[in-house]
């Protein structure tokens, strides 16, 4: 028998605590995070096995909150596995903490936490504890999460920004900016349709073959926030070495690629939230590519560019005549409130 | 960013006109491009890297928010903060410096500003805000000066009380006249004379000033300057229309028709050259309701730019950004200090971003 | 400020503007520049207005111009 009321919309109650604090947990925690982990105590209590543990922490305030392709739910799930695969971890649990503002509508929570459920299954993840709080009608926007999630690295494998050799190829995992120009055309500000997708995806799977195939992969990095640009940018500075791309390499959607035309944009800067930038030895980079394009998400792999030893810091472009230009570094105009 | 999706895989016509360039052997020249999307993309592709050190690119004055006055920002914060106006804008003019403040700190102390696409979603703005007094800063060559009369056209025709432009529009037959000694070749805008047509073109080359009009694809370009100094090589003065897939002779008449029923030549002072006679255009008498200065009855403005700043010797190509001594240490494009480092398309935010 | 970008005509509307699709990006631009537009017509937008009908081909017209000139 169903002992508590049904409500259409969250309220402050269902963070006080008591009663209704118990039927939001029900009505979503419970029902969409099953597994015996999941704790009903103030912490979860896990058996670990020996060995390194990467840990990763990330709030998400992505508006719009559904986009073609997600929403923030998945988002919360594939932003923290994907940063712990990059560690070569492979990711084990999770928690989640919700701000969620009064008034916001039980069933559109339902659908973010179920979402959540199906990416944390598909990812092999455990969310094991969880956290609510509500807060006044305008304290907050919608639903604002964060994850934190622990995984295991297993021996022998260490990746890191700074570990990026001159000689090394530059492989990114997929067409790049489809995040950001999906949130972009969400937010209709610029009166532009188009068929965009986010890429936004669990990729540890993908990353365990690789590592499989090429142990000695020198970097793995998720390109978020400010695109694959500003993470080549990044390990380009780590690492104290050069990074040169080719033009014509840079897998970009057409319809991405119109986008940008129309309004002035480097598809380089646009988030990705689904895309890893990997570098490793020369000589492995075929092998890699043959085992990143045989796995979901990571089909459309592409080496792009390569490490070099000249002009440290910097990441230049191979133009299509050519010539060789410095990468312009972004401007202020990185969309805000993209993940 | 890429400028067009066409297909720029014309990779023999490429090649073979690369190579043309690479391995001229001819006398020095001097090309001038006067189109900001030429300053930008020839930055972009790297153009100058490839050519030898006979064939000289220099950027003249082609980006339209470069070559605008300080006055100009100055007389647009006088609508935003003394008028309370919204200010709709093309993205670039937010950061450029006036003399004493800019749109985008305006903006931080409560200033109404708003980037917009296009005029045409200014006067849609002005329709959805009738409680707004709305203002369009309208810069530009002869590519966009149609595009605000069609604005103020419909505006007319909404009846809009509440929409107005502030015109700071130019034209480039002055400025060819103005700079034709600085260079042996001119690199003509494609889409500026996509609309007026190429018989000034001609006339330029008929008086000694050669030139070719080129379009934007990094095939085009390389093409068009191949051709240029192939046919310089010869000796003789030409002009040859490179972008004829856009280009007609005879331009888009019914553009430019709209344009001279509502507007007229004025003077115009452009930034580093100084006032060229008739290079400007304003709205006619019949359109005061729609133009900012009258409706507003702005005073006289005299701005002034920081005196270390040389984007006026940059725009006549006397001078590299490099030369300039503030270049890459107090103005950056997160810092700028003059217009050529704020536009996407001014020689000094290419230099910094792309590497000279 | 505003690169022109090459786009195919989608749909003419009544009001003078034009859908226009740049390789799978749309959006509505004035049409009112330019007389006799078709659907599949390609053309040049600049500061959302179609400012000139093209051919979206710049591969025969660089090889035209070598062929010509150099």
């Amino acid at each position: 028998m169903d002992i508590y009321t049904k409500s259409d919309t969250v309220t402050l109650a269902h963070g006080a605590g008591g009663k209704q604090t118990s039927e939001l947990i029900d009505r979503v925690f419970k029902k969409h995070f099953q597994n015996p982990l999941f704790t009903a105590d103030d912490a979860a209590v896990i058996d670990m096995e020996k060995g390194r543990i990467a840990m990763s922490t990330d709030g998400f305030i992505v508006s719009p909150a559904f986009f073609p392709g997600g929403n923030i739910g998945k988002l919360s799930i594939c932003g923290t596995v994907n940063d712990l695969a990059c560690m070569g971890a492979v990711p084990r649990y999770l928690t989640c903490g919700f701000v969620i503002e009064e008034g916001f509508p039980m069933e559109t929570l339902e659908q973010i936490a179920d979402a959540m459920e199906k990416t944390a299954n598909e990812a092999g993840v455990r969310i094991v504890a969880g956290d609510t709080k509500v807060a006044g009608k305008g304290q907050v926007d919608g639903v604002f999460i964060n994850t934190t999630g622990v995984g295991i690295i297993p021996d022998g494998i260490r990746t890191s920004g700074e570990l990026a050799k001159p000689g090394d190829a530059v492989i990114v995992t997929g067409d790049i900016g489809r995040h950001g120009c999906t949130i972009l055309l969400e937010r209709d500000d610029y009166g532009i349709e188009a068929e965009v997708t986010s890429d936004c995806a669990p990729l540890s799977g993908a990353v365990q073959a690789a590592l499989r195939a090429v142990p000695d992969i020198h970097v793995i990095r998720d390109a978020t926030r400010g695109g694959v640009g500003t993470v080549l940018y990044e390990i380009a500075g780590q690492s104290g070495v050069g990074v040169n791309l080719d033009a014509v390499s840079i897998p970009v959607d057409p319809a991405v690629r119109g986008v940008c035309g129309l309004l002035g944009l480097e598809p380089l800067y646009l988030a990705c939230e689904g895309r890893l930038v990997m570098v490793c030895p020369a000589e492995k980079a075929d092998l890699l590519l043959e085992t990143l394009r045989g796995c979901k998400y990571t089909e459309g792999a592409a080496v792009i560019g390569k490490i070099t030893d000249e002009m440290p810091g910097r990441v230049t472009m191979t133009t299509e005549i050519g010539a060789r230009t410095l990468l312009a570094q972004p401007g202020n105009e990185l969309l805000p409130r993209i993940c | 960013m890429s400028s067009t999706t066409d297909h720029n895989n014309g990779s023999s016509a490429k090649r073979s006109a690369l190579e043309i360039l690479k391995n001229y052997d001819g006398p020095a020249v001097r090309i001038m491009e006067v189109c900001g999307t030429h300053t930008h993309e020839i930055f972009r592709l790297g153009i100058r890297r490839i050519l030898p050190p006979s064939i000289r690119l220099i950027s003249g004055p082609g980006c339209p928010v470069c070559v605008t006055p300080v006055s100009f920002i100055d007389e647009a914060l006088i609508l935003a903060e003394e008028h309370g106006c919204t200010i709709c804008t093309f993205g670039d003019l937010v950061r450029v410096p006036g003399t004493k403040s800019s749109l985008q700190k305006a903006r931080g102390t409560g200033a109404r500003v708003q980037v917009v696409y296009s005029p045409a979603d200014a006067v849609d703005y002005a329709e959805a805000h009738h409680e707004e007094q709305v203002v369009f800063l309208s810069v530009g060559f002869e590519t966009t000066t149609p595009s605000v009369c069609l604005a103020v056209k419909s505006a007319a025709e909404r009846g809009l009380p509440n929409f107005s432009v502030l015109t700071a529009n130019k034209t480039m037959p002055g400025a060819y006249e103005a700079m034709k000694d600085s260079t042996d070749l001119y690199l003509y805008p494609g889409h500026v004379h996509a609309i007026i047509g190429t018989s000034i073109c001609e006339d330029l080359a008929s008086r000694g000033v050669s030139g070719i009009c080129a379009g934007f694809t990094a095939s085009e370009l390389v093409t068009a300057l191949a051709v240029g100094v192939t046919r310089f090589e010869k000796g003789e003065p030409f002009f040859v229309n490179c972008y004829p897939r856009v280009v007609r002779p005879q331009g888009q008449p019914a553009a430019v028709r709209l344009v001279d029923a509502m507007m007229e030549p004025c003077d115009s002072e452009w930034r580093g050259i100084g006032e060229i006679p008739l290079s400007g255009m304003k709205l006619r008498d019949e359109y005061a309701a729609y133009d900012a200065r009258v409706k507003f009855q702005l005073p006289k403005v005299e701005g002034r730019s920081n005196p270390a700043c040389r984007c006026g010797e940059v725009l006549q190509g006397k001078c590299l950004p490099s030369d300039c001594p503030v270049f890459g240490k107090v103005c950056t494009p997160e810092h700028p200090v003059g217009a050529c480092m704020v536009s996407g398309e001014g020689a000094c935010s290419a230099f910094y971003l792309y590497g000279g | 400020m505003c690169v022109g970008l090459s786009a195919r005509v989608v749909k003419i509307n009544e009001n003078g503007t034009a859908l226009v699709d740049a390789s799978g990006a749309r959006r509505q631009v004035s049409a009112a520049l330019l007389e006799e537009l078709e659907p599949g017509d390609f053309v040049m937008v600049h500061a959302g207005a179609a400012i000139a009908k093209i051919t979206n081909d710049d591969v025969s017209e660089t090889e035209e111009l070598l062929k010509e000139y150099l």
